[in-house]
């Protein structure tokens, strides 16, 4: 029996095609953007990994003055804060371009250069770690000269102290720095979060160490700390007008959906071809899956503001803007929190995809596990990157607290 | 000029809102548009509010009132018809011209508050000069002002999560102070608060009002709050006006049924005051007259009882026919020591319902003094009765209702008939008509429907 005679002849519309063909139409004509994006992307991971996993003597110093820095700036200091931090990147940036440092440095009296390069064992004198010292050193005098305030000087001299303390463990007694690392996170923890996530983060870094994936882990957070700012960045103004324009909204809902599920595989092929391999196109692809919640729960936020508050800053003359930036984003902050949250879950979920196209990273293990049935080094790779999602999740949860509406809603209680 | 004039005003939600209006126009009932798919909420409402009064739209719900105050500072504009502030014509204004005639001129207090939970009281209080752009110390210096107004001095560092509702709504209220605009919209204001609270912030209102003589606009859908507050009412139905005036005349002068079946349940004496139900005081008696005269004119004008006035029309006190009638034949001649002074007096603006324990105690009518001691009025304990009966024709002649006691003003039956004495009297007495006399020409609020029975 030959069912032929019933067979309908549907044309085949070339979508892949046209696909592939739009990619090399973009490749073609947009190639500087590419670059330049792809450029920048990369610039921020390498950056932010050396951060994390290289850490130098002035990157500790610079950590140690943000902390005075923001002791400072929520005791209401801030005209002397902005100006030392100005002052610093100036000069930073002169050091940069010309060198303009060694002329700070070499006014300054010369016993205290040669006893610290003893100290340290260095041959010469780094001008950015010069820099990074007299910014430190201009915040304390601030914290002390201005600032009445027990906790504050408390915080100056735990930050020196720290400083002092990881400077000397790893530069002279040759501590490796993951043990150096760790404990910050463990104390940003125990800041933000509670001694529980504090205690859990403590556990967790040092099973990461003795694992031997702390280079890793450093790698991939700096990558999804790269693509979340990214997607939050985008999703947020998206998220916003899609709150203020039904019609935004959709046609935004599909098109989420559709990022959401089409398999990333798909799009890491357009991503390769526009940026090759390493962690930019990794960073791409992470963006895109881990976008739609932020502008999703974006929009849910906004829109959840009661209506009548929106309408007494319209009744008291308010500008639109100020509407939103003083009424609609406090109140809506905490379910965006919720959205930069899922945000960082899902981008966590694809370093695993990240890693086979070359971003490295925990995602680079799990996939050499998978590719040469490897059990130990995937599973390990795996429980490193459950670690960080929990810590992260923890983190950025607690959070919001910190926003307006839940302080507000704490005091009430 | 009138701080707020709507012309024609109508609002109508939908696409063929235009073609509604015509229809509206023509005086169709909205029920009767259903056809066009459109929601009419405001329907041909002109009216106008006069600088410093308190002017209350009250409404059901769906009788278009919050829609109504939203057109009055552009939060919605208008499908046809003008509002003018000041003069002004909102409906032409630029987005950036309603938005500063609302930031300057029309501030709003909300039925939910509508406080920033993330702000501290202060700063919800210093809002609306916060948009305005005046400096932080500045505008928190006029927001501790404006709270201490209303009584919430301490409070300032609260969040208004932290405040009881009627706290909460003082600070919305010290939000539309602090703002210092001519006009403030008050929109169900205190219609989320319980009763005895609202009736706090009420008084508290009026006080505010007396102090600072803004114009209010006050929205709600409580009849007796609308009665105690107003200066002038606009009663809506089904988006159209079904009457404007005060209080009096809405009670006893509703313009259909509809605002006659409204106004049934309201408590009378709460609204209705002294002067709304006082009658001309007659007779009365000058001082410097006789025994003799006084007695011919409380027989002239078949009482038996009168008030003892100087010819500035200050009140004296009372005399009684039965006490002038020994001291005539005892061949007194003058009223010294026969004049009751010590009789109760109330002022014109008294609520009927404060009026009741004094009527019951007094032997005389009640005289209404202005704050001159002036007499504007008396109210006999029959008028204070008949004035409880709601307005229909039926209940309005209280009829002669045979008190008791001897000294009430009603009519004696069979009263001797008028006594010879030819005494020169303060004015032309004639029988029958009670004149208006010399000394009190004027009773001035007495035009309503008392006169059946005077």
């Amino acid at each position: 029996m030959t069912a032929t005679a019933l067979t309908i002849d549907v044309p085949r519309l070339p979508v892949g095609e046209s696909f592939d063909a739009a990619i090399e139409w973009l490749r073609a004509n947009l190639r500087p953007l590419f670059s330049f994006i792809g450029m920048v992307i990369e610039t921020c991971v390498d950056a932010l990994t050396g951060l994390f996993a290289a850490t130098s003597a002035t990157q500790f110093t610079l950590l140690a003055a943000a902390v005075v820095a923001g002791a400072l700036l929520a005791r209401g200091v801030r005209r002397p804060v902005y100006i030392a931090v100005a002052a610093w990147a100036v000069l930073y940036i002169a050091e940069l371009a010309a060198g303009a440092a060694a002329a700070v440095i070499g006014s300054l009296p010369a016993p205290l250069f040669l006893w610290a390069m003893g100290l340290f064992g260095a041959e010469y004198v780094y001008p950015p770690l010069v820099l990074a010292l007299l910014l430190l050193a201009a915040l304390t005098a601030v914290s002390l000269a201005l600032v009445r305030h027990r906790r504050t000087w408390l915080v100056t001299g735990g930050a020196w102290a720290a400083l002092l303390l990881v400077l000397v463990l790893h530069f002279i007694a040759g501590v490796q720095l993951a043990l150096l690392v760790a404990p910050l996170f463990v104390v940003l923890a125990l800041a933000v979060a509670g001694w529980r996530v504090a205690l859990f983060a403590a556990i967790g870094f040092l099973l990461i160490i003795s694992m031997d994936k702390w280079d890793n882990a450093m790698s991939s957070l700096a990558l999804i700390i790269v693509a979340t700012v990214i997607a939050v960045g985008v999703s947020l103004p998206i998220g916003v007008l899609a709150a203020y324009n039904d019609r935004v909204s959709a046609v935004l809902k599909p098109l989420l959906d559709f990022m959401q599920t089409l398999p990333a595989f798909v799009y890491l092929l357009p991503a390769i071809a526009f940026f090759s391999i390493g962690a930019v196109p990794g960073v791409i692809a992470t963006v895109i899956f881990a976008m739609p919640p932020g502008v999703r729960l974006t929009e849910l936020g906004i829109r959840q503001v009661d209506p009548e508050l929106v309408e007494a800053g319209e009744a008291f003359g308010a500008p639109d803007l100020q509407i939103l930036g003083r009424i609609q984003l406090p109140l809506a902050l905490a379910t965006i929190m919720a959205g930069i949250n899922q945000v960082i879950m899902l981008s966590l979920s694809m370093v695993v995809i990240a890693g086979m196209v070359g971003a490295g990273g925990l995602g680079n293990d799990v996939y050499v596990g998978i590719a040469q049935g490897n059990v130990p080094v995937g599973f390990e790779g795996g429980i490193a990157v459950v670690i960080l999602a929990i810590y992260l999740d923890r983190l950025t949860g607690a959070v919001t607290r910190f926003s307006p509406a839940a302080r507000a809603a704490r005091a009430r209680a | 000029m009138p701080a707020v004039r709507a012309e024609k005003l109508y609002k109508v939600f939908g696409k063929r809102a235009a073609k509604a209006v015509d229809l509206l126009a023509d005086g169709r009932h909205r029920d009767r548009i259903a056809h066009l798919n459109v929601t009419a909420a405001v329907i041909d409402v002109s009216f106008e509010v006069r600088p410093g009064e308190i002017f209350v739209v009250m409404g059901l719900s769906g009788s278009g009132k919050s829609t109504l105050i939203r057109m009055l500072n552009g939060l919605l504009p208008p499908t046809a018809g003008t509002v003018e502030v000041d003069g002004t014509d909102i409906t032409r204004l630029s987005k950036s011209g309603l938005r500063e005639l609302r930031s300057r001129r029309i501030s709003m207090v909300f039925q939910h508050f509508a406080l920033f939970p993330h702000r501290s009281v202060l700063d919800n209080a210093a809002y609306g000069l916060e948009v305005r752009g005046v400096p932080r110390e500045e505008r928190r210096d006029a927001a501790r002002r404006a709270l201490a107004l209303v009584g919430l001095e301490g409070w300032e560092e609260k969040v208004p999560g932290q405040l009881s509702g009627g706290m909460q709504q003082r600070v919305g209220l010290a939000r539309a102070l602090a703002a210092d605009t001519d006009i403030i919209l008050m929109d169900e204001a205190f219609s989320a608060l319980d009763p005895l609270i609202r009736r706090d912030m009420q008084t508290q209102l009026l006080e505010l009002q007396a102090t600072l003589g803004k114009t209010i606009i006050f929205i709600t859908h409580d009849l007796n709050e609308a009665m105690r507050l107003g200066d002038r009412i606009c009663v809506l139905r089904d988006g159209r006006v079904a009457q404007i005036g005060t209080a009096e005349e809405i009670l006893n002068d509703p313009a259909n049924d509809y605002v006659a079946q409204f106004v049934e349940d309201v408590d009378r004496t709460r609204v209705l005051t002294a002067a709304s139900v006082m009658e001309s005081p007659i007779p009365v008696i000058d001082p410097s007259h006789g025994p003799r005269a006084a007695l011919r004119t409380m027989r002239d004008n078949q009482t038996v009882s009168a008030f003892v006035v100087r010819r500035d029309r200050r009140l004296v006190g009372a005399v009684r026919e039965g006490a002038i009638g020994q001291a005539v034949r005892e061949g007194a001649t003058s009223l010294d020591g026969l004049v009751d002074t010590d009789i109760e007096r109330v002022h014109p603006d008294t609520s009927l319902a404060d009026l009741f324990a004094q009527a019951a105690e007094s032997p005389y009518p009640l005289a209404v003094v202005d704050a001159d001691e002036r007499l504007v009025g008396v109210i006999p304990r029959v008028t204070l009765l008949a004035a409880l009966a709601p307005a229909t024709p039926a209940a309005a002649p209280a009829a002669p209702t045979g008190d008791a006691k001897p000294v009430a003003d009603a009519e004696p039956a069979a009263a001797p008939a008028a006594d010879t004495a030819p005494a020169a009297d303060a004015g032309p007495a004639p029988d029958d008509a009670p004149p208006p006399d010399g000394a009190a020409a004027a009773a001035p609020a007495t035009s309503d429907d008392e006169g059946s029975r005077a």
